[in-house]
């Protein structure tokens, strides 16, 4: 499994880093931390980069490369990365990979389930790019951008999305996972049960009925995952809401929730004009939320 | 319209593929949206009818023009693409046979900018910063303030003759080296932070105006004069224009800068600094001795050579000699030359020669006079106001070459015996201080991810309006004496 987490600022990135690093290890999975730099008007880009080789020959690290130094650093702190001395940030060196990648690579031996990836350019794009890449599975994103970038990742990127809002190091969480028919779903489900079951966290299910004609479907979905859940020795309570589907999961999510759940099976016409409801949750939620493909 | 919205739905929920397809779809008009609204915008301008008073082929060039604006404002497409575009249309718009638009395609402006740009990326590939490090630190050492003026200073002289991009990128550098280590979360290293690189920036940005060397608009609106009003302005004549206006911004921008940002200076380590350059061997680097007999050499050739050379002739001189003389490889200059500048300033070039060709200026200035005169008062200095203030904004947003390069021909069509507009709109498009999209200097900056737009363009209304007045007060008392 991949995993990649996009960080910012040093300060708003810690809560993303480290849940990102949590559900990394819960998949055993290889994690790229990509960092995108501001996007530059093609009327300067080369002059930008000619600056930057000036910058790299002077040994002052160019944008981006601090960010990405404190982020090796906070994992290490965080024993997510074994310490080890040999490797040194002082020594990294810049591999132009492609068209606004790099990668950069730290002299020694150092854990080879990292990368770290610089990009410069429009955010969408760059993530965009960087899954088809190298494949990700999961995108994590903090939550600190505006509600039109959230729904145009989870629209384009080819991942599942997380979207880190308000989530503190500390606290104790909940897994909230709403379930329905859909393929998402399902998907949602399975990554619920193994980050439940790697980190020890409890699950509440829900599902919201909002008309008759689907009841029972969903009553049968909750039950088996109740079911599926209680096999699997995961501590679980399963809830029945009724109404508006959006605004009754945002009502129950709590501080302490994790939201997960499946993407929109709706057509992607409506979806990018109109939204849809998995995307409007985690626009509300003031919580981290994961929208599973 | 529900029940086809449901149908879509059910359509896109059985079938992935189509999903996927649409998806792709979304992506491509979500990044290209731009791009479609400029087509259809002058797909309905085209089926208006012609204004009175324009030819077809002027209404057809001005829509192309709106469409360029769009397009290099939001760039939804590539700038080769935007070029490319700009001269197929005029050809398929009828506004100028396949000849003529080739023919205007190419001129001495546009070998300029080729030129300065090759050059530029030859003299950064020396290495120059530390050398030129020692000198600064040598001459303004003696106190930090001292040496962010002498910083300031040093980065507008070399600009005005070398280009913002070239120096900026010599400069930087330095300037970080300075800052290297300093505590940004207080206010106080955080404002000797945006002090050094403003200091920096501004410097590049205002000696950039002094020379017809300092920006490729400058060029432009030199060509276009020759062009339409048969004026010549040599290098001496725009440099006893500008330069005096480059000093008061000099000075005026200094005190705006330690206003912005008070700052004790304590966190700066100009010793620690001095003592790391001292440490750098530069006596024997031979290449620094003839980069700066090239750059003397070619500087002179500005002087004195202009008309019969031509500034862009000379530029790539510059550029063929560091070649011959194996101090940089053509590989490197092919991989730091913006091609797609050079494209799109051709492209622009053309269009601006189309405008002014086909009556379209003369259309437009027709009828902002015929505004003017419903004014009480001078029409001359709201004229000169408006345009001054109109090439300078859109230069904020649409880069000052650019700018000049489509709005130029209606600059000099306003008072076309008059240079001082001409001046003024050139001179005023070089004002980049608002946005960090608007020169390579403001966009280097910004890159470094220690400014923010906000911070950019806070101080930079102070200076962009002390600017305009200062401008303003020279064309009016200053210009009227040589």
């Amino acid at each position: 499994m991949n995993i990649l987490i996009a960080i910012g600022g040093k300060e708003y990135s810690k809560p993303t880093l480290d849940l990102g690093m949590k559900i990394a290890n819960a998949f055993e999975a290889t994690t790229t931390i990509a960092y995108v730099g501001k996007k530059i008007s093609q009327f300067s880009e080369k002059d930008v980069s000619v600056v930057h080789q000036n910058l790299d020959n002077r040994e002052l690290y160019r944008p981006g490369v601090r960010t990405l130094e404190w982020a090796y650093d906070f994992l290490e702190s965080k024993r997510y990365i074994k310490k080890d001395n040999s490797v040194a940030f002082n020594d990294h060196l810049l591999i132009d990979e492609e068209n606004s990648r790099m990668r950069v690579l730290l002299k020694g031996s150092h854990s080879n389930k990292i990368d770290l990836i610089l990009r410069t350019g429009e955010i969408i794009d760059q993530l965009r790019s960087e899954v088809a890449t190298s494949n990700h599975d999961i995108t994590i994103i903090g939550g600190g951008g505006n509600k039109g970038m959230h729904h145009k990742l989870v629209q384009f990127i080819d991942s599942s999305v997380m979207v880190v809002k308000n989530y503190s190091v500390n606290k104790k969480y909940r897994i909230l996972l709403p379930v329905n028919n859909s393929m998402g779903s399902n998907k949602a489900i399975q990554i619920a049960e193994k980050f439940a079951k790697s980190k020890k966290l409890p699950i509440e299910i829900i599902t919201v009925l909002e008309n008759k004609s689907s009841d029972e479907k969903l009553r049968t979905i909750l039950r088996k995952t109740e079911q599926k859940f209680t096999n699997a020795g995961i501590k679980n309570t399963a809830t029945i809401l009724e109404g508006d589907p959006v605004q009754a999961v945002v009502k129950y999510a709590k501080d302490d929730s994790l939201v997960m759940l499946g993407v929109s099976p709706k057509n992607p016409f409506l979806k990018y004009f109109f939204g849809s409801k998995p995307i409007s949750i985690a626009q509300q939620c003031n919580c981290p939320v994961l929208i599973a493909k | 319209m529900l029940s086809f919205l449901n149908l879509l739905n059910k359509f896109g929920a059985m079938n992935e593929s189509y999903k996927i397809i649409s998806s792709s779809m979304l992506y491509w008009f979500s990044q290209k949206k731009w791009f479609v609204f400029s087509v259809m915008l002058a797909i309905f301008l085209l089926n208006l009818s012609t204004p009175i008073g324009l030819t077809v082929a002027g209404y057809h060039s001005l829509i192309i023009l709106l469409m360029v604006f769009i397009l290099v404002t939001f760039e939804p497409i590539p700038f080769p693409a935007i070029a490319l575009l700009t001269l197929v249309l005029q050809v398929l718009l009828g506004v100028a046979p396949p000849d003529v638009v080739a023919e205007s395609f190419m001129n001495d402006a546009v070998l300029f900018v080729m030129g300065s740009l090759m050059f530029a990326i030859a003299i950064v590939h020396q290495g120059l910063d530390i050398r030129l490090a020692k000198i600064i630190i040598g001459i303004f050492g003696r106190s930090k303030r001292l040496f962010l003026g002498g910083l300031m200073t040093i980065s507008a002289i070399l600009s005005s003759f070398l280009g913002e991009h070239t120096i900026i990128a010599i400069m930087l550098p330095i300037g970080l080296s300075v800052i290297k280590n300093i505590d940004t979360k207080q206010t106080d290293g955080k404002n000797a932070v945006l002090l050094t690189l403003f200091s920096v920036a501004y410097g590049t940005i205002i000696g950039s105006i002094g020379t017809p060397s300092g920006g490729a608009r400058n060029v432009i609106m030199i060509n276009y004069l020759q062009e339409f009003s048969s004026i010549n302005i040599d290098y001496w004549e725009w440099m006893k224009h500008a330069y005096p206006i480059l000093i008061v911004q000099l000075v005026v921008a200094y005190f705006v800068l330690q206003f912005a940002f008070p700052t004790t200076l304590k966190n700066i380590q100009i010793k620690g600094y001095k003592k790391k350059i001292a440490k750098s061997n530069t006596r024997d680097n031979i290449n620094h001795l003839f980069s700066s007999i090239i750059i003397l050499l070619i500087i002179i050739s500005w002087f004195l050579f202009n008309e019969e050379l031509g500034l862009g002739i000379i530029a790539l001189c510059g550029a063929l000699i560091f070649m011959i003389c194996g101090m940089v490889s053509w590989e490197v200059i092919n991989k730091n030359t913006n091609w797609g500048v050079i494209l799109l300033f051709a492209a622009t070039i053309s269009l601006g020669f189309q405008i002014n060709e086909t009556g379209a200026s003369s259309w437009l200035v027709t009828k902002f006079n015929a505004l003017l005169a419903l004014m009480p008062e001078s029409s001359f200095d709201i004229s000169w106001s408006f345009m001054a203030i109109l090439t300078g904004l859109t230069a904020n947003f649409f880069t000052s070459s650019a700018t000049i390069s489509l709005l130029g021909p209606m600059a000099i069509e306003l008072q076309p015996s008059d240079i001082s507009f001409a001046l003024s709109a050139a001179i005023a498009s070089g004002f980049s201080f608002l946005t960090v999209i608007s020169s390579p200097t403001a966009m280097i900056l910004y890159s470094t991810g220690l400014v923010s737009t906000k911070t950019f363009f806070k101080v930079g209304l102070l200076m962009f309006t002390s600017s305009i007045a200062i401008l303003y007060l020279m064309s009016k008392f200053y210009w009227v004496t040589l």
